[in-house]
């Protein structure tokens, strides 16, 4: 394909993608130093880096990125641990594949801010969740600030593991059988083919769920909004503190949010960067 | 040795089994809660079985009036389904599928439009027509840049192609609030502000990164000898796109649209900026789940209950394309 048409092809996508990406990005820079509320849409000052020395100084700030880095580190390699059981289990039967498929499926089709209220209703006042516990230990079980972090993250476990279980279930089908014979063959047990089949050939199915799951993780919000909102303000992460100060306080802080948005961009790039050099660089390697 | 077998084979379907409890409990403890009676619900301790059932819940979540006979509704629901799901089985088996998946789409307005004009329904109804709107036109939309821009990226190997990918990889990482401030500020100069159109322009930018990549990837596994041969016979490179390449990506554009599907029926967001009254269905369900009132339980179960059915409805009939359309972005992604 030459590259006049080429450039006519991807055209629509990529002024899309440059009007209503790029442009509202630059626009949030440069409205993240103006003093924006709601009331004066069209008339902000000019105010610099106040907006980033207010956030920069707001323990909430700091307590939101806490939480959400610690959301990220403790969730992203349970999901794939888990989800990589969950394909290696479903990999080894035939029968009843697809119903299983179907119900480990689930959490991950379901809307998110109506998993959260599923899940919610398990723990809440007269759910079974909350009742088994109360059993257990004898009190009572209340969602409060010393707990709403870990249902959270437990929360985006199950939501988030049928993505990575199906990922690698994918994988696994494109796994040539002859290999796996070959290793048995040799006299590898199970676990030394996993490690020397089974996990070289998911290699690049593992780097895309995780950098997916990272990206999805750090930028979490209807969950976590669902349970935490305008309750447990230790339990917020970036996009909920984004939220809270930028709409929910009467006079829309628009320009303390759009530096809050930046700083979250600045914060996830950071991480990115290589993961995008390495994807660059294959993109390169596959043209020549 | 035969009873070695036996017993793994019982000890992996176990492990399944567990793995699908953990999966589907909390719908199903909803499910129960949703045909429950407030009494039952406001116990400390769960009713777990011998309880009475009523479709109160789901009565008072769909429809203003509380005379309306559930059982009528139940059976104009199911019947429709059934309609529909021999239309679409109907589809599968003829020479010409588009007049049956036509009539399918026809029958299933028809059914809405029933509902609408036979029983007074509330404001939740207007909010579940607002999300099959912003969902279908984020479809078509989507899908049809994204198969343009797809296809010039699998095809091109400029320098240019990878910049274009690796950006729009770069875009898919930023969060919401980048895009949905801006977006609130210009559609309120606009006045813009509440209209379905600024929700699903919205969801199409932010979509069409992921849309890109997976179309991209399905039209690699398509030979270029096919076009090539095409455009050998005479036609233009746009001719022989549409008329010989499309048509192989069938399961291509089911797996991604399966996936914008999920993105725009489940975006909670950015409705709930731009459209301060026209939502949809899950921001319905937020403002309805505020209260703790035990008459709001089993109002609020019944509406996730509502809203999670037609999804699951969706994603059971085409299953593979998912699974498929995860597989081949991951293997190559």
């Amino acid at each position: 394909m030459n590259r006049r048409a080429f450039a006519s092809f991807v055209m629509p996508s990529v002024s899309v993608m440059t009007f209503l990406m790029v442009i509202p990005l630059v626009t949030t820079i440069w409205l993240s130093m103006t003093d924006l509320f709601l009331r004066n849409l069209d008339s902000a000052p000019f105010v610099g880096l106040k907006n980033y020395r207010e956030v920069l100084a707001d323990p909430n700030f700091w307590s939101a990125t806490r939480f959400t880095l610690l959301f990220v580190v403790v969730t992203v390699p349970i999901e794939i641990a888990l989800g990589m059981c969950f394909a290696l289990l479903l990999d080894r039967v035939d029968r009843f594949r697809s119903i299983y498929l179907a119900a480990m499926l689930l959490p991950f089709i379901v809307t998110p801010v109506v998993g959260t209220l599923l899940f919610r209703n398990l723990f809440s006042r007269g759910g079974l969740v909350s009742w088994l516990i109360e059993l257990i230990t004898g009190e009572p079980f209340v969602v409060d600030a010393s707990n709403v972090r870990i249902l959270i993250m437990l929360h985006a476990v199950w939501h988030v593991t049928p993505f990575a279980f199906v990922a690698i279930f994918a994988g696994l089908q494109t796994l040539p059988q002859e290999r796996v014979e070959a290793a048995s063959m040799d006299g590898a047990r199970f676990f030394g083919t996993f490690l020397h089949v089974t996990l070289p050939h998911l290699k690049s199915v593992l780097f895309f769920v995780a950098i997916i799951s990272i990206m999805d993780s750090y930028r979490v919000f209807d969950s976590v909004f669902v349970f935490a909102g305008n309750r447990f303000d230790n339990s917020h992460t970036l996009s909920v503190y984004n939220s809270v100060e930028a709409l929910d306080a009467k006079i829309g802080r628009l320009g303390k949010g759009h530096a809050i948005a930046i700083l979250t961009i600045v914060g996830i790039f950071a991480a990115l960067i290589p993961f995008l050099v390495r994807s660059y660089k294959e993109q390169i390697a596959e043209r020549t | 040795m035969h009873l070695r077998r036996a017993a793994q084979r019982f000890g992996l379907h176990a492990s399944l089994a567990v793995v699908v409890v953990w999966s589907i409990l909390p719908l199903l403890w909803t499910f129960q809660t949703s045909i429950k009676f407030t009494r039952d619900v406001a116990s400390r301790e769960p009713v777990l079985w011998g309880y009475d059932t009523t479709a109160a819940a789901y009565r008072a979540y769909w429809f203003d009036d509380p005379s309306t006979n559930m059982w009528h509704v139940l059976l104009v629901m199911v019947s429709s389904t059934l309609i529909v799901g021999g239309l679409l089985f109907a589809a599968r088996r003829t020479e010409r599928p588009m007049y049956f998946n036509l009539l399918a789409i026809f029958a299933i307005i028809a059914t809405l439009v029933y509902v609408e004009v036979r029983w007074e329904t509330s404001d939740q109804f207007e909010f579940f027509i607002n999300s099959v709107i912003v969902t279908v036109a984020t479809i078509c939309v989507s899908i049809s840049i994204g198969l343009l821009g797809g296809y010039g990226l699998a095809r091109y190997s400029g320098k240019s192609g990878a910049v274009i990918l690796i950006s729009a990889l770069a875009f898919r990482a930023l969060p919401r609030f980048v895009f949905v401030l801006p977006f609130f500020i210009i559609a309120k100069s606009l006045g813009l502000l509440d209209s379905r159109a600024v929700i699903v322009m919205a969801l199409v930018a932010v979509n069409q990164p992921f849309t890109i990549w997976m179309l991209r990837t399905f039209f690699l596994e398509v030979p270029k000898e096919l076009e090539e041969a095409a455009m050998m016979d005479g036609a233009t490179r746009l001719q022989a796109f549409v008329r010989v390449v499309i048509p192989t990506m069938k399961p291509g554009i089911i797996a991604t649209s399966l996936f914008t599907l999920l993105l725009a029926y489940n975006e909670f967001l950015f409705v709930r900026v731009l459209a301060p009254t026209n939502w949809t269905l899950p921001v319905g369900i937020v403002a309805l789940a505020g209260g703790e009132s035990s008459k709001g339980i089993t109002e609020a179960a019944a509406a996730a209950v509502s809203i999670t059915l037609p999804i699951v409805i969706v994603i059971i009939m085409f299953q593979k394309h998912l699974v498929k359309g995860l597989g081949s972005g991951a293997v190559k992604g």
